[in-house]
């Protein structure tokens, strides 16, 4: 900064307005000048969650597999007994469904959520969403050290395909952070948003193989094929699959739209959080 | 002929007074236009190495008109220039975090203020000497006084050296002691930097530093003159 002082600056417009169509890739170079302060923001984020507690980071862990025994024993007593490895399922439907969940709702929260720092300071606002995202992610990540113990236990094999754990969770904030960003603006101004996103998170559990999976859909013909569609079916299995050893084992168009559907979501939700943003925190 | 460091044309800037949705769209047809005016018209140049208070009652827009030169703001209409980096200051420790350490949460504000991580792992030494807060540094920031948070925020937000300097009542925090150091390293930022503006109540401040004040008055520029004559003026409104 020093250095400016010596060359005399030139003058410059504040806050001009780029082309939102450039918004998906500005938000990338944005996220990458300003890393250091999405770290921090991240840090911040991850260590105030789990701050008084006694436990403290183990309840990343506790926490989804306390909800997996409730949703475990539900299931045994509505159907049956199913599959030894059913609780396992479960349990990972949990943690990256909670991820997708928890995302979704920092992200749209993000602006509102930050109101001090907005009104004093400035720096590129995308950096909000991303930080909550990426926060979810971290805590995604240590609660599937769970699986460790796991393999030990039901002796699963220890493969090149455990990689797709890390990519299913990424996906599954990836996704939230795209839609997340289209709604945050949006959450500024009238907090309708807000119940609304607590709506879709709450049926989107039902809807997503949380408490069932791919293969369960699989045996239940067209019905059961069209849940497939979901676009969260892809992270769920990815990350069941990748502990079985395997790459994510589901029809390609299904893998494909998914796919497709994550990278919309960002595309367009980068655009309208750059076109809307500004006008948004007037709000505030 | 000195360069131009700060230039607002024609600037204006409305806040939105519905939330309501429905009502926004019914705004929205019937073409009714239901706002508050902030800033209004304001046309202000500053040069580099002027120092420029801004005076004027509660809810006159001051903060507001430094938040449009930070682009926090974009104005409605107008446009706003600059030269070089600008940095605001405005209620120290912004984005603080009880449950981490002072020097987590110096490093923090650092680089919610613009630091990258070089910049800061250099400064943090002088930021926390300057701080005084010796071995509490290392303590959760939630075990400290109002006033030790006070003095970790002025550490940290006066290792910066922009171009330009934006202050917004930001004096006077802290215990006597601490009042006077940070006074007088608020005054040694204001002579580094190449150009101030600074909003203050303090207008005996505003006669000591200031080349020139100006006065806003229900977001409209009222005088904008050598510092006498503003705060002249700005009795007489506040009298009226």
């Amino acid at each position: 900064m020093d250095e400016g002082i010596v060359s005399p600056p030139v003058l410059r417009r504040i806050g001009e307005k780029s082309n939102s169509l450039f918004a998906p890739l500005s938000t990338l170079l944005e996220i990458r000048k300003n890393r250091f302060l999405v770290r921090n923001l991240v840090r911040r984020e991850v260590r105030g969650r789990y701050r008084n507690a006694g436990l403290g980071y183990a309840w990343a862990i506790i926490e989804p597999a306390l909800l997996a025994l409730v949703y475990w024993f539900l299931f045994i007593m509505l159907s049956g007994n199913p599959d030894k490895l059913y609780a396992v399922w479960v349990l990972i439907g949990v943690i990256v469904w909670s991820c997708f969940s928890k995302s979704l709702n920092a992200a749209t929260n993000s602006l509102t959520k930050n109101v001090r720092t907005i009104h004093l300071v400035y720096f590129p606002r995308s950096i909000f969403p991303v930080s909550c995202v990426g926060a979810n992610i971290v805590v995604t990540l240590m609660s599937c050290m769970i699986i460790l113990p796991i393999i030990f236990v039901y002796d699963m094999p220890i493969t090149v395909h455990l990689i797709w754990i890390p990519v299913g969770v990424f996906m599954a904030g990836f996704m939230a952070l795209g839609l997340g960003m289209m709604m945050a603006p949006f959450n500024c101004v009238s907090g309708d948003i807000e119940h609304f996103i607590r709506f879709i998170t709450r049926a989107g559990f039902f809807v997503s193989p949380v408490m069932w999976t791919a293969e369960m859909a699989m045996e239940r013909g067209a019905w059961g094929g069209a849940a497939l569609w979901n676009p969260m079916v892809v992270p769920i299995t990815m990350v069941r699959h990748g502990l079985e050893g395997k790459a994510v084992d589901l029809p390609n168009g299904i893998i494909m739209a998914s796919i497709a559907v994550s990278i919309t979501l960002y595309l367009i939700g980068t655009m309208v959080f750059s076109r809307y943003e500004r006008g948004a925190v007037k709000y505030l | 002929m000195k360069k131009t460091a700060i230039q607002l044309n024609d600037i204006s800037l409305h806040f939105p007074k519905q939330r309501n949705p429905l009502a926004i769209a019914l705004d929205f047809i019937r073409k009714n236009d239901r706002k508050f005016t902030a800033l209004k018209d304001v046309n202000i140049e500053i040069k580099q190495g002027e120092v420029v208070g801004i005076i004027g009652r509660n809810g006159s827009g001051k903060s507001t008109l430094l938040r449009v030169i930070s682009g926090i703001y974009p104005p409605d209409t107008g446009e706003v220039h600059a030269a070089g980096d600008i940095s605001l200051l405005a209620g120290l420790g912004t984005g603080f975090s009880g449950h981490q350490t002072g020097r987590e949460n110096a490093l923090l504000y650092g680089s919610i203020l613009g630091h990258n991580e070089d910049e800061m792992r250099q400064k943090l030494d002088e930021i926390i000497d300057f701080s005084e807060l010796g071995e509490f540094i290392d303590e959760p920031l939630r075990t400290y006084s109002a006033g030790m948070k006070a003095r970790l925020g002025l550490a940290v937000a006066s290792a910066i050296h922009p171009h330009i300097l934006l202050i917004d009542e930001v004096l006077g925090v802290g215990d006597p002691n601490f009042k006077e150091k940070s006074k007088k390293k608020i005054l040694s930022m204001v002579k580094g930097a190449s150009t101030v503006v600074i909003v203050s109540h303090s207008f005996g401040l505003m006669t000591d530093i200031c080349d020139r004040v100006i006065l806003l008055h229900h977001g409209e520029v009222i005088n904008d003159g050598p510092p006498q004559e503003s705060i002249k003026k700005y009795y007489e409104i506040a009298g009226e």
